[in-house]
């Protein structure tokens, strides 16, 4: 219990000290958020009105103090929005008596929506992306290095490997317009790209995005799973457990690919958590509207206010893969975990 | 555990196979037949259908005349009609305005709007409507990135600033007639006032901006509940009620937004996209030069202008002689191929659209001229030996979008060959626009702008009078003065004559490309492909995508599968 409080504690420090790096960089970076507003033919006055109806004219400390003061905060347990603006961009994530616990990540510059609701939005469609992805890299990755481990030397096996260092090799992008091409435009299969309106559209859409990362990730599981096979096939264990009488099977499954889940499930967490901030590229390829689409666009047009929050979601989801995986290693492996430091 | 790897044997040895057989199909880059219409030409228009358009961009901000920004043009016009708007030749007429007037010499535009005209939410547009979506437009809490436009209006400064309770200079007469009063004359009023900003909103909209107002106004088409779903897509539906009898001929328009511009190459090809305007280099060559396909394709107008700006102020470019050089030095038609079908050569300060002067001189490109520059300024240069010229690198400010990159490359090139020396400084675009408009940041960088009205001040009055230059956010990059050049385009405002207002802006013109605060290089224009059933459509000359007039008349799909035309 001390190690996981210990550990979240060292979570929220590591939140706060990535997005007050984010702050830092995006106030003292050259460029006026509020001319990225108004239009690069937007004249002075303008601008300048702009500026101050979005808070800029205030100082860097004011602004950050103001930043961390709305972030979590105490108000009505349900908003009035016409009522009560001051509480209008908030979402009200945890009651407390007659009151609530606020999140506020504040309004886009650009949107001029609330960044609650952007990244409430954005976050399922992410999280379903990533999920698919990474069933798609684990089913793959895992039954290739499986097979490749258990057929060392063979033909099989090195087409696997040489496989998936071409998949490794390929970036993400070329894989997407490959996949766009060959399935999209060609044989018509899959939309091209959108996110579509209903259930059955939205899962359509989904198999190129998920795919494009399920190629790539399945590559480097191959490799990392047939690599950890083969040196733990050739265990003394796993040589009894087959002496024994255990079928190939078992002793694949059972003594060879759970002692090798160690080292993958760190992989799948530090992934994972990577791909919560948003597959960038094969969000934008794909145009599915998740999180690291919205991070592109708001870092490009000096959002800051859906900068940080994309920094504050990514930054928790990843930090919280880390804590599981933490909890996923004391499972796997009972010499690991509460002793650690 | 045998069973197991046979299948995934089995099922890697079908994944690799599909893989080979998927490339080949994928790579036939042959367009498809148009997909037919199925009437001939010079057919009637047709009532109904649902045009499907897409775009890389995406509507920021929603669908509000106040706050409307380049993305939204298209939408924002298609739902908000105005007193005036620009015709087909980019000419000011009326449009909600029955007519309109001007008296106190030039001071005060009186406008009468139609009678009986119906907004959205079913009430007629009267005076108030008008007066009340100025001031709404103008508040100073209202995000308007256009507000200052209007600053001419009298009284804008005291309710800007917040100072009072309306507009003073808005004043309604009557039901139907509305007068605009200016502190000062200006000719270019109703330029200003054909832009969207100031557009009658419903009575919903109120007299201040909200951000969760559901769009309504006066125009051809209107936005449904729902209509608008952010970063993903955007319906209009037909108004019932226009003023104009019979139109629009669409049932709906439908804007996809974020989609790329191979994305929507495929789509188009398939018939789920009707037009297109974003196609990359290597389609658009290909659609052109297909004999079935550039029948179909049309440029729209230059509305931009690009050239070098050079700081007046700063080192070599403080000398005009320097300047001229650097004007006579580039090879526009050289810098044209980066694009050629996009690209246009700009010797002057107007862009075609607004200025087709053969008779007019400009800037050219004359290498001997340039060389000849540069001597008179002091820094001659011989091209045989390479020595000579201005002996420090000058600093060239840029940012990474597309073709500036290559564009930069080439007047590089082309100034070492008159002894000047670019050295390249790849910014960030919010950075670029931050340093180039900072005094004494940048000596050199490119310059471009898009018309935001179809008039030259649109282009003088920004770009190269005094008053535009400012320590910081000056958009005179160059920092350029000449008080007779201010003179002119003062004097250009206050004229109402067409004739004279007309010289005054070709003198000015000409003392810009004399003194080149900037080497205008070229122009640059969209290219549309629409399907052979998308009709009524021509490029207008200031709204993208203007399509009030279009209809659909698309043959059924059997006779396109016949035809072997799309693949839906």
């Amino acid at each position: 219990m001390t190690f996981f409080l210990r550990r979240l504690g060292w979570s929220v420090f590591v939140v706060w000290g990535v997005v007050s790096i984010a702050f830092v960089v995006s106030t003292v970076l050259p460029g006026d958020p509020a001319r990225m507003v108004a239009g690069a033919q937007a004249r002075p006055a303008d601008v300048a009105r702009i500026r101050r109806q979005l808070g800029l004219g205030d100082p860097a400390v004011v602004q950050y103090a103001r930043f961390w003061k709305r972030l979590v905060h105490l108000g009505p347990r349900v908003v009035d929005t016409e009522a009560d603006p001051a509480h209008a961009t908030c979402a009200v994530v945890l009651p407390l008596g007659g009151s609530a616990v606020h999140i506020d990540f504040g309004k886009s510059f650009q949107k001029r929506q609330p960044v609650v609701d952007l990244v409430a939005t954005r976050l399922p469609r992410t999280l379903a992306l990533a999920a698919a992805g990474m069933v798609l890299q684990l089913l793959l990755g895992l039954g290739s290095g499986v097979f490749a481990a258990t057929r060392r030397g063979s033909w099989l096996d090195a087409f696997l490997v040489g496989s998936s260092l071409l998949g490794i090799s390929t970036p993400t992008f070329l894989t997407a317009l490959l996949l766009q091409y060959v399935f999209a435009r060609g044989l018509g299969w899959l939309p091209i790209d959108g996110f579509g309106a209903t259930l059955g559209e939205h899962a359509r859409c989904l198999v190129l995005p998920a795919l494009t990362l399920g190629v790539y990730g399945a590559a480097y599981y191959t490799r990392l799973v047939r690599d950890e096979m083969v040196v733990l096939l050739q265990e003394d264990w796993v040589r009894t457990a087959r002496a024994k009488g255990l079928s190939p099977a078992q002793v694949v499954l059972r003594h060879g690919l759970r002692n090798a889940l160690v080292p993958i499930v760190t992989a799948v967490g530090l992934d994972f958590g990577a791909l919560m901030g948003g597959a960038v590229v094969t969000e934008t390829v794909f145009r599915w509207p998740g999180l690291g689409e919205l991070s592109v666009k708001a870092l490009l047009d000096r959002d800051g206010p859906v900068i940080l929050a994309c920094v504050i979601v990514t930054s928790v989801m990843i930090v919280g893969t880390h804590v599981l995986v933490d909890a996923a290693y004391a499972r796997l492996d009972p010499r690991v975990g509460h002793s650690r430091p | 555990m045998r069973s197991i790897l046979t299948r995934l044997d089995a099922g890697a040895l079908a994944l690799s196979a599909l893989g080979l057989l998927g490339a080949p199909l994928g790579c036939d880059e042959t367009l498809p037949f148009p997909l037919p219409s199925e009437h001939g030409d010079g057919s009637a228009p047709r009532r109904g259908g649902t045009l499907h358009l897409a775009t890389y961009s995406d509507l920021r901000s929603g669908i509000d005349p106040a706050s409307g920004t380049d993305q939204s043009l298209g939408p924002v016009h298609l739902v908000f009609a105005g007193l005036v708007d620009y015709d087909e030749h980019a000419r000011v007429v009326t449009d909600l305005a029955d007519h309109w007037d001007v008296a106190d010499g030039g001071r005060t535009y009186r406008f009468v709007v139609r009678a009986g005209v119906t907004m959205h939410d079913g009430a007629e547009l009267t005076a108030g409507d008008v007066k009340r979506s100025a001031e709404r437009a103008l508040h100073p809490s209202t995000p308007d990135p256009n507000a200052s436009y209007f600053a001419n209006i009298a009284g804008y400064e005291a309710y800007s600033a917040g100072k009072a309770e309306h507009l003073a200079g808005v004043v309604v007469e009557g039901r139907y007639v509305v007068a605009f009063h200016l502190a000062k004359p200006d000719s270019t009023f109703p330029y200003l006032l054909a832009m969207h900003t100031l557009r009658p909103t419903c009575a919903s909209a109120g007299d201040r901006y909200s951000d969760a107002w559901q769009a309504c106004g006066a125009g051809p088409f209107e936005l449904p509940p729902g209509g608008l779903r952010r970063g993903t897509s955007l319906r209009l539906v037909r108004h019932q009620g226009y003023f104009r009898p019979g139109e629009p001929y669409l049932d709906a328009v439908e804007w996809t937004f974020n989609m790329k511009a191979l994305a929507q190459r495929v789509r188009f090809e398939r018939g789920e996209l009707d037009l297109v305007r974003e196609l990359t280099d290597a389609d658009l060559t290909r659609f052109t030069r297909d004999p079935r396909w550039k029948p179909l394709g049309s440029v729209e107008a230059d509305t931009t202008i690009y050239g070098e700006s050079m700081n007046t102020r700063m080192a070599p470019f403080d000398n005009v002689e320097v300047r001229r050089a650097v004007a006579a030095a580039i090879d526009r038609e050289h810098l044209r191929l980066v694009q050629p079908s996009r690209m246009s050569v700009l010797t002057q300060a107007l862009p075609r659209t607004l200025w087709d002067d053969p008779s007019f001189a400009g800037q050219r490109y004359d290498y001997p001229a340039a060389l000849e520059h540069m001597k008179k300024a002091g820094y001659p240069f011989d091209p045989a030996t390479g020595t000579g010229g201005w002996a420090d690198p000058i600093p060239y400010l840029l940012y990474d979008q597309g073709l500036d990159v290559y564009t930069a490359q080439l007047v590089q090139q082309d100034l070492a060959k008159i002894g000047l020396r670019l050295r390249l400084q790849l910014v960030s675009y919010s950075a670029f626009l931050t340093l180039q408009e900072r005094a004494g940041a940048s000596a050199m960088s490119q310059g471009n702008w898009m018309l935001d009205y179809p008039d030259p001040s649109s282009v003088f009055d920004p770009l190269f009078t005094t008053d535009a230059i400012a320590p910081e956010g000056s958009f005179n990059t160059s920092f350029y003065s000449n008080p007779r050049f201010d003179e002119l385009a003062g004097r250009a405002h206050l004229e109402a004559d067409a004739t004279v207002r007309r010289a005054l802006y070709r003198e000015a013109n000409a003392i810009l490309c004399d003194e080149a605060p900037w080497a205008f290089t070229f122009g640059h224009h969209t290219f549309d492909v629409r399907q052979p059933y998308v009709r009524g459509f021509a490029p207008h000359p200031v709204w993208p995508l203007e399509v009030s007039g279009v209809w659909l008349d698309r043959a059924g799909e059997a006779l396109e599968h016949a035809l072997g035309g799309g693949l839906r």
